[in-house]
């Protein structure tokens, strides 16, 4: 029988982007965009991004190294403010195995003519994924995805 | 113009019940037997309430003083292992304003004598509203009165 645990852990992490909120917010508000950065890494096999921006509305993508596990992630919008805010919870799945459910915040601050990015992350690990970190690194290496399109727009 | 912010708070809460895992786990499955002890304002009327507990599943609740803010409680089920444990996502509205979105984790181990169960609230609140000492008390009450009922039913 599987053994049952849970561990919650908090992490945030911070971007500044030259572009204002609205364009900084379009790279999630729309599908081709966010197909374009949030990916897993190079060498990953990956299916198309759905999206249904709205709340209430749903997203999916999945991939992995070849011959690897499969990594699902499915979101669903929680609160959405236009340029400002949006706020979902996610499920990630190894194969067949839930290994977290997420809440997260993304906060699109005003910063002179640019954007403050904050990204808070409450997540509850489960059956002892042993996440050491790699949510957050992973998630890091997202933003760092983001920046790259962002510099290309 | 509204002043945006969210605030994120984390809290636990722990009892034990006199009353084995399964039998705790159905105060949080059956709609009839939740209607009982969750819904904090045993006074207030409830307007709506469906009810669909299973993974991706949702609740709505709709209840508020008489005459008074409508209190919304909007959730969907992400995770639920029969007897162990529950993880939903649940957002609260008053009136027409979304006031948090929170992720709460229910685990259930057996114990001597029972039941511990361990309810865990990750939540993000909007926009000044962060009465989340307000929202803890809230939840003690409800698992107050949940032990009241496990109670009252093994007196049956």
């Amino acid at each position: 029988m599987t053994e049952r645990s849970t561990k919650h852990a908090t992490f945030t992490i911070e971007r500044t982007f030259a572009a204002p909120p609205p364009r900084v917010f379009a790279a999630y508000a729309d599908a081709k965009s966010k197909a374009r950065w949030f990916v897993g890494p190079e060498g990953w096999e990956k299916s198309n991004l759905k999206l249904d921006f709205k709340v209430g509305g749903r997203e999916s993508v999945s991939g992995g190294p070849p011959g690897g596990p499969v990594h699902y992630y499915n979101a669903i919008y929680q609160d959405i403010v236009p340029d400002e805010r949006i706020v979902l919870t996610y499920e990630m799945h190894m194969d067949k195995t839930r290994i977290s459910v997420s809440l997260g915040t993304t906060e699109f601050n005003p910063a002179g003519t640019g954007t403050r990015l904050v990204y808070t992350e409450q997540a509850v690990f489960l059956d002892g994924y042993d996440d050491a970190g790699s949510r957050e690194q992973g998630t890091r290496g997202l933003f760092d995805q983001l920046a790259r399109f962002m510099e290309m727009q | 113009m509204t002043i945006r912010n969210a605030k994120h708070a984390t809290f636990t809460i722990e009892r034990v019940y006199p009353a084995a895992p399964a039998r705790v786990f159905a105060a949080w499955s059956d709609k009839e037997a939740k209607t009982a002890w969750a819904y904090c304002h045993e006074e207030w009327p409830v307007s709506e309430h469906v009810f669909d507990f299973r993974e991706g599943g949702r609740e709505h609740l709709v209840t508020g003083p008489a005459g008074g803010t409508r209190h919304v409680f909007d959730a969907v089920y992400h995770d639920i292992v029969p007897d162990q444990r529950i993880v939903y996502a649940y957002d609260m509205h008053l009136g027409e304003r979304r006031i948090s979105v929170s992720l709460t984790t229910i685990e259930f181990f057996a114990v001597a004598g029972g039941t511990r169960l361990v309810f865990t609230e990750q939540g993000v609140f909007f926009d000044g509203y962060d009465d989340i000492a307000g929202r803890e008390e809230g939840t003690r009450i409800g698992l107050d009165n949940l032990d009241r009922q496990l109670r009252q039913q093994r007196a049956a």
